[in-house]
């Protein structure tokens, strides 16, 4: 019996000593993909945004002094595996990185109702806006209809009017090819040019010679592409086997890979891609992940990796993720923060150009800002232009003409929330805010 | 609608016969691709009964193993007959871990012993290689690049040098293996194990020996696909997909028959382009090809069950 006790009693100073430890930690968990087809884009973005969480956990001991926890779950990017690791991850989350938005559509519902925060820079649902409808679910520093019009935008600014012009519009057959649809068929009615939507198969990814026959056929003025994973390379290469002008070819940001545009070389010279976030190894924060996280073996990433795009991009997520954090702890006055405390964080976001250089992260991403009605941002993006061997800026900041298609993002919303009813909304937030 | 159907189509076909020529050489380098790998399936199905899920991770763990090796420093055909090597440990390995210990067993072990075997090579592939886009090397291979442009009928007409060299390579694999099925003794054997295991096996013939030969050759497939393919968009798991192109292929040829997976791989390779091009992008919307292939299987199930080559199986209660 005394055996007994002795045994009961250090199992219930363990479970404590252990939920101690655990409570010392903020979970930040990332439904990451490393396989699969699409882990040649997933393992940098990954790589790029654990190694900013171990940065802040070797430099800083964490945020306001407590620990990240940004724990993996492979989601090989299957919608199924992913919505597994959401309920997975759940219990301790204070927010969830969905990773695709295919499980951003799926985890969409349950996070409202779940209060859970998603965040999913650069991608997911572009409704998500709405702050007011989706007060779970942040896209920012821009979404994919921020993309679309900046994009057009470009176009208009390089070749004129785009009045009976024609730009083919190649994506992958999935929801985050088609996202775009709405933004770009409303300019192409408003600014007098055609689309023609050219849908890729998944299995049709790397061998795209039917695709790139109908743009031989079709001689549109423009290709603007909605690739991911093996899509991408597989039309850049096509694009340079059909003789495509390049200079007439823009990706959105997941198209503007490095190691896609690796595999043409020179003959990709003149390629765009509009993006948010732009690599820059000189920056501090760069220096400091290679000394206290590279250096001591804590990444998973190589020197040619981190002077990517997608890694850059992935620090910057982070980062967004870090100052959301921070506002929450500094607004509430605890470490401990929880995820409805870290959804005020990210409704607050103020990234300035001082406070971008504050984090070393200069030249990196553009300043923007949120609110309890704006969870996107708006950021802007540059033009990128593979030059033969990287990326390389080819325009000033491009900032979204927003108020083009605020009334959709509205009316798109609420359409989601009337046909998910019950929805329940942040009433005391205008979409305005 | 009946004149998008019937009389459009045919009406661009001739009115632009150069971009009809390109449209069929895009087939027929896809064709010959699928019928490649639509031949690994079938030798192992002939000799084993197994339908081999793993082939289309073999092609991704091949290319991965070349690249690997030569960015180890080999040079690049050294790293090929490496590579062949290493198919070769991985098919004894396979006939001595999976298969030999499930002799006897239904064939729904059997294949199910391949999506374990996929499992294993993905694990293994990504645990080894890393799960990044790599480059295949193709120059270094001396396959050709750049491209010969001609004009036919005052048009345009580009053959990329490296799908020349993928048409004539896998042609002179598939001659190569039927000679090698026709004329050799192993090669005889195989398809003795194929027409009747049990009067193969009583005549002396090596069950063993014979699983290792296919799974090999499977395996030299799987390498020249993933060179074939790799060379084309790059090397990752993404490579894994072309592989269930393959299927609507064994469906239409037939799944013992090699003839079937070569006639069924260019038939559906031509047709499957032409449908997209001249029906399926201005009547459907694109993207056709997902699709295409499988019902052309379908009908053809339809009124042949054993596919346009398989054997028709007749058995007596």
């Amino acid at each position: 019996m005394k055996h007994f006790t002795k045994l009961a009693t250090a199992a219930a100073l363990g479970t404590v000593l252990g939920t101690a430890a655990i409570a010392q930690e903020l979970y930040t968990p990332n439904l990451a993909y490393r396989t699969g087809p699409f882990a040649a884009t997933g393992i940098p973005l990954m790589n790029g945004q654990a190694d900013y969480m171990a940065l802040l956990n070797e430099r800083d001991g964490g945020v306001g002094g407590v620990l990240i926890n940004a724990e993996e779950c492979e989601t090989g990017y299957s919608t199924e595996k992913g919505v597994e690791c959401y309920e997975k991850t759940k219990g301790t989350a204070i927010v969830t990185q969905p990773w695709s938005t295919g499980i951003t559509l799926q985890v969409l519902p349950k996070t409202n109702v779940d209060e859970i925060p998603i965040l999913a820079p650069g991608y997911g649902f572009s409704p998500m806006a709405d702050g007011k409808v989706f007060q779970w679910a942040f896209n920012m520093p821009a979404g994919y209809w921020d993309a679309a019009d900046m994009i057009i935008q470009y176009l208009e600014g390089e070749g004129g009017s785009l009045s009976g012009k024609k730009i083919a519009f190649l994506h992958l057959d999935h929801p985050f090819g088609k996202e775009p649809l709405p933004v770009l068929e409303m300019h192409a009615a408003g600014k007098g040019f055609e689309l023609l939507p050219i849908p890729v198969g998944l299995k049709e990814m790397q061998n795209q010679s039917a695709q790139w026959l109908q743009i031989r056929r079709e001689r549109p003025d423009y290709v603007v592409m909605w690739g991911w994973g093996a899509m991408n390379a597989g039309a850049i290469t096509e694009a340079v086997k059909t003789k495509f002008p390049m200079e007439n070819f823009i990706g959105v940001w997941w198209a503007g890979h490095d190691a896609d545009l690796k595999l043409v070389g020179d003959d990709g010279k003149g390629y765009k891609s509009i993006s948010w976030s732009f690599p820059n190894p000189d920056a501090p924060v760069m220096k400091q992940v290679k000394e206290m996280v590279f250096d001591k073996g804590l990444s998973q990433s190589n020197e040619e990796e981190m002077q990517g795009v997608f890694y850059g991009r992935g620090l910057v997520m982070s980062a967004i993720l870090a100052e959301g954090i921070k506002n929450a702890q500094e607004n509430f006055g605890t470490g401990q923060i929880d995820a409805t405390q870290l959804r005020w964080g990210l409704e607050n976001i103020n990234l300035t150009n001082e406070r971008i250089v504050e984090l070393g992260l200069e030249g990196m991403v553009p300043p923007f800002s949120t609110s309890c009605g704006n969870h996107t941002g708006h950021s802007g993006g540059w033009m990128l232009e593979w030059d033969g061997a990287k990326f390389v800026k080819a325009s000033d900041l491009l900032k979204p003409n927003v108020d083009g298609y605020a009334d959709l993002i509205q009316s798109s919303a609420a359409e989601y929330a009337t046909s998910n009813a019950p929805w329940a909304m942040n009433e005391e937030c205008s979409a305005t805010n | 609608m009946l004149n998008d159907i019937f009389i459009a189509p045919f009406s661009d076909m001739i009115s632009a016969p150069d971009f009809l020529m390109q449209v069929l050489w895009e087939g027929l380098v896809s064709g010959i691709l699928y019928a490649l790998i639509a031949l690994g399936f079938v030798l192992i199905f002939r000799s084993s009964r197994i339908f081999n899920f793993a082939q289309g991770i073999m092609v991704v763990f091949a290319a991965l193993t070349l690249v690997g090796l030569f960015a180890m420093g080999i040079p690049a055909w050294i790293s090929v007959g490496l590579t062949l090597g290493v198919m070769f440990v991985l098919a004894v390995a396979i006939e001595r871990v999976v298969l030999r210990p499930l002799v006897g067993q239904p064939d729904i072990i059997l294949f199910m012993a391949t999506i374990g075997i996929t499992l294993f090579l993905i694990g293994f592939g990504e645990t080894i290689f890393g799960g990044e886009n790599k480059v295949m090397i193709t120059e270094e291979l001396g396959i050709p690049t750049g491209d010969t442009v001609l004009e036919p009928f005052g048009g345009l007409l580009i053959l990329q040098h490296l799908d020349i060299t993928v048409v004539v390579v896998a042609t002179l694999l598939v001659l190569a293996l039927l000679a090698f099925l026709n004329y050799t003794q192993m090669g005889r054997a195989i398809r003795a194990l194929g027409d009747d295991h049990q009067a193969a096996l009583s005549v002396g013939i090596s069950l063993q020996t014979i699983w290792v030969l296919v799974w090999f050759i499977a395996g030299i497939i799987a390498l020249v696909t993933g060179i074939a393919w790799g060379a084309r968009a790059g090397v990752s798991f993404a490579l894994e997909v072309i592989a269930y192109k393959a299927l609507p292929v064994l469906m239409l040829g037939g799944l013992e028959s090699i003839t079937g997976a070569i006639v069924g791989g260019l038939m559906i390779g031509i047709l499957e382009k032409l449908f997209e091009i001249y029906w399926g992008q201005p009547l459907l919307g694109g993207n056709t090809e997902t699709w295409f292939a499988f019902v052309l299987a379908l009908i053809v199930l339809l009124f042949r069950p054993q596919g346009l080559f398989g054997e028709r199986i007749i058995e007596r209660v």
